[in-house]
């Protein structure tokens, strides 16, 4: 860029005066810090969780129980006491919070998005995106409980067989809250698809209807898709709802079977909110489970982000 | 499509014209804004069966609502319509007048309690003098010798500053005499509040009106802070509500009336909502109707957690809520903009840069428990630190928001125009005195409005906090960094999960829920409202 030579041009003559080396490591330390941090977060969940796999103990130097990876992953049941590690049932828990959420956030927040990038009035956006702002920036904690207090006694007319923990509930308010988010980041891209096209659309007769989904939609469709990605590893991710309406006991239950969202059953977040409020001691296998639960989420949320990022990059329809 | 405009080459074009169907359109158009409202209507539902939970407003006697009515409602829409059909301008000056009190009411309730539980007066006025001096040592140095080398003017501040921090705390500590906790209250706080209204006065009538207006607002704060205990207000909440709620309030709307005359019947709209309070306040006490019986009140705020519900509060929470939102902010907002500043202004174009800038956008997208595994990680087990402090809460806290605060600085800073740049590096500036002088000033409402939405995602977190062990029931203020914390999340979740009885369900939980809605939805529209000021001045 002209104007970056231009910058280091007239600037180059005293980078090298102390107060300008100073301030720019300084800047650069705080930079860096994001890397540390990453890494940190790299290197601890893997070292704990080597602790808790029979495999890689050994190499870590620790003795004592340890649990297998094929079990781990391919075990069906989840009790501490039992030293049952199982991941299975948790991650069948997460999927269904996903799926569930999934089904209420993607066709709002996109609906939501044409909405405010097509249809809506200048003022309405004015008061509608502020709102909607709302919505992401209520604390989990209490989404949670709506859905116990509020959700789920309300259900409970219609389904009369619910539990009083449920993934339904659950679903909904994760749903909820990460509407703003698909909304927004797909609001974006409807917004940079050029007016051209829209103009050359309705100078061959479309209506709005036609513009919005036949041209908008589909210009728009990688940051869409780069949306639906991020919202469900949030949701994924998202801890105190589901830990306070989806309860408590680990059932292995199956995603696909709509029947299944009255019971309640552990996501991986409840999980290892859970094994901290229960009664586990520093350095045992419950406690380093806890990282190897940690470290499955991480690799998860990290290949969505990364994907997401991916499509967004590669997908992109340049104009 | 079911519109009929794609009509092949086949079918009859003619009598396809201006047969449009507009039903589909239309249908569409109002399934879309359905959509958009699904979510805020059913959040709007669920808020008002949490309020009426929490405030029952049902069990207020018939005559309370009537006079609260008659003295406030009806005047207030009255004087409000007139207003919308003469002078808009003036109704939002009024609505503004009353929003601020209300806002400040809040920030000095927090302020109020820092001063009475969490840090004594006069160790603040310790720490406040010795950093005074240490700076006008440092600002000496720099004035005074610009001969000294830029190294060694550094070094000689640095030491000052460590001196000042350091050492004196401890001389002035022996001090024998200390004014009493109001007065320090009153003459610090109040004294940069005199000082703010000072220069706005002086700004618009000169030094000498600045000087007796600074000096008369210090004067009236310090009256009031000795008068406080004669109405039945302590010195220091009294010193606190004057110099952080009433008299900037008043300040603000005295500029406005010498500034906009033409909107001075605005004021008169505040003055008829806050005398409609008063008046009907006075006025049920008089007559003996009850209020609701509201769970929030103020046992709720000022107690501990209780065994019974009716008795339990939420104050050391709030407190901890505080403290931990304090240390967040001092630690993630150097840091957040520092990083922002060199991936905007210093960084090369080149493959790490780019690598940074990956890693900060996956930074925030990890789940925030996996960000109180690292707390619990790095700090509990690696550094043996004790469990759940302010300080390992405050830096996990930071560490979540500090992705959020970095990219929102950046759009901010984005957002200087480069011409500004360029005519500061034309007039020889380097690249420190361009961020300093120049990017920063400009950049500053729009990394301010991005931390306080950040701070409020940290302050309604939870799962962090627990991972990193903070107790959920705690019956005292933290008064240092390294005492336990609880956060009003978490308190609301202890009364939701571990004291699971019908009480708590129906009292202290909605209460919590109202009281940390309330306290977040003022962070948010302080943030709102600088955003929508900083975009029109840009």
């Amino acid at each position: 860029m002209s104007t970056d030579d231009l910058e280091s041009d007239l600037t180059r003559r005293t980078e090298n005066a102390p107060q300008e080396l100073l301030t720019r490591s300084f800047f650069f330390l705080c930079a860096v810090l994001s890397i540390v941090t990453t890494v940190s977060i790299v290197v601890l969940l893997t070292t704990e969780a080597a602790k808790f796999f029979t495999i890689t103990a050994p190499l870590m130097g620790v003795e004592g129980a340890t649990a297998s990876v094929v079990d781990f992953l391919t075990g069906t049941d989840w009790v501490i006491n039992a030293g049952e590690f199982g991941v299975l049932p948790l991650v069948s828990a997460t999927l269904m919070i996903t799926i569930g959420s999934a089904v209420i956030a993607l066709p709002l927040g996109v609906a939501t998005a044409i909405y405010l990038s097509e249809y809506a009035s200048a003022r309405a956006r004015s008061m509608l995106k502020p709102a909607l702002e709302v919505l992401a920036g209520v604390p989990t904690v209490v989404y949670g409980f709506f859905a116990l207090i509020y959700i789920t006694p309300a259900l409970e007319v219609v389904l009369p067989s619910i539990g009083t923990f449920n993934m339904l509930s659950a679903s909904i308010v994760v749903g909820i809250m990460i509407i703003p988010m698909v909304a927004s980041i797909s609001e974006d891209a409807m917004s940079a698809v050029p007016d051209e096209l829209r103009q050359a659309g309705y100078g061959m007769g479309a209506t709005k209807f036609d513009v919005s989904t036949g041209i908008v939609v589909p210009a728009a469709l990688s940051g869409i898709f780069s949306s639906f990605i991020l919202a469900l590893s949030r949701a994924i991710g998202e801890t105190m709802a589901v830990t306070i309406a989806a309860g408590a006991q680990a059932k292995l239950l199956n995603p696909l079977n709509p029947a299944s969202y009255l019971e309640g059953a552990l996501p991986m977040t409840a999980a290892m909110v859970n094994l901290l409020t229960g009664d586990i001691t520093g350095g045992g296998l419950a406690y380093r489970s806890l990282f190897a639960i940690g470290l499955t989420l991480f690799v998860i949320t990290l290949v969505m982000n990364i994907v997401s990022d991916l499509v967004a990059q590669h997908y992109r329809e340049e104009y | 499509m079911a519109t009929g405009t794609d009509t092949g080459p086949g079918t009859d074009t003619a009598g396809g014209f201006g047969q449009v169907s507009r039903t589909v359109g239309v249908v569409f158009r109002y399934l879309l804004l359905a959509a958009t409202m699904f979510g805020i209507v059913t959040l709007a539902v669920l808020l008002v069966y949490v309020a009426n939970d929490a405030i029952q407003p049902l069990t207020a006697d018939p005559g309370w609502y009537l006079t609260f009515f008659v003295t406030l409602v009806l005047p207030t829409g009255v004087a409000g319509a007139v207003l919308a059909r003469r002078n808009p301008a003036a109704l939002r000056l009024g609505a503004g007048v009353v929003a601020i009190l209300a806002v400040s009411l809040l920030f000095s309730g927090g302020v109020a309690m820092v001063f009475v539980d969490i840090v004594s007066p006069i160790l603040w006025l310790t720490y406040l003098l010795s950093l005074a001096v240490g700076f006008a040592g440092v600002v000496a140095i720099e004035r005074f010798d610009r001969r000294l080398p830029f190294l060694a003017r550094f070094g000689l501040s640095a030491a000052v500053l460590a001196v000042a921090l350091f050492v004196l705390p401890g001389i002035i500590w022996r001090s024998p005499v200390f004014p009493t906790d109001g007065l320090i209250v009153g003459l610090t706080l109040g004294g940069v509040t005199a000082a703010l209204v000072g220069r706005g006065a002086a700004a618009r009538r000169g030094r000498r009106a600045g000087l007796a207006v600074g000096g008369l607002v210090l004067v009236a704060i310090l009256a009031g802070t000795m008068a406080g205990p004669a109405v039945g207000v302590d010195s220091v909440p009294a010193a606190v509500l004057l110099s952080v709620a009433f008299v900037p309030t008043g300040a603000y709307a005295a500029g406005a009336a010498i500034d906009r005359p033409q909107d001075r019947t605005g004021l008169g709209f505040a003055g008829v909502v806050l005398g409609g309070v008063v008046v009907g306040a006075v006025a049920v006490d008089a007559l003996g109707f009850a209020g609701p019986q509201s769970w929030v009140n103020w046992g709720f705020l000022t107690n501990a957690h209780s065994g019974t519900a009716a008795n339990a509060g939420l104050y050391p929470a709030i407190g901890g809520s505080i403290l931990l939102m304090a240390t967040v902010a001092l630690l993630s907002f150097p840091l957040g903009v520092g990083a922002a500043v060199y991936l905007e202004e210093y960084a090369p174009r080149n493959r790490f840069t780019r690598f940074i800038d990956v890693n900060i956008s996956n930074l925030a997208g990890v789940p925030s428990v996996v960000y109180g595994l690292l707390g619990l990680g790095v700090f509990v087990t690696y550094l043996g630190q004790p469990t759940g402090t302010v300080l390992i809460g405050g830096a996990t806290l930071a560490l979540l928001i500090l992705p959020i605060v970095i990219i929102s600085s950046r759009e901010a800073i984005r957002g200087v125009p480069d011409d500004l740049r360029q005519a500061s590096y034309g007039m020889g500036a380097t690249r420190w005195q361009t961020v300093k002088n120049v990017v920063l000033p400009r950049a500053f409402p729009g990394i301010l409005t991005g931390t306080i939405l950040a701070l409020g995602r940290a302050i309604g977190e939870t799962a962090p906090l627990i991972m990193i062990g903070a107790p959920n029931v705690l019956f005292s203020l933290p008064t240092e960094l390294s005492s336990k914390v609880s956060a009003m999340p978490l308190q609301v979740y202890a009364w939701a999960s571990l004291f699971a009885s019908e009480d708590f369900y129906t009292k202290a939980v909605p209460a919590g829920v109202v009281v940390l809605l309330v306290v977040l939805l003022s962070m948010n529209s302080i943030a709102i409202v600088l955003r929508n000021r900083y975009e029109d001045e840009g």
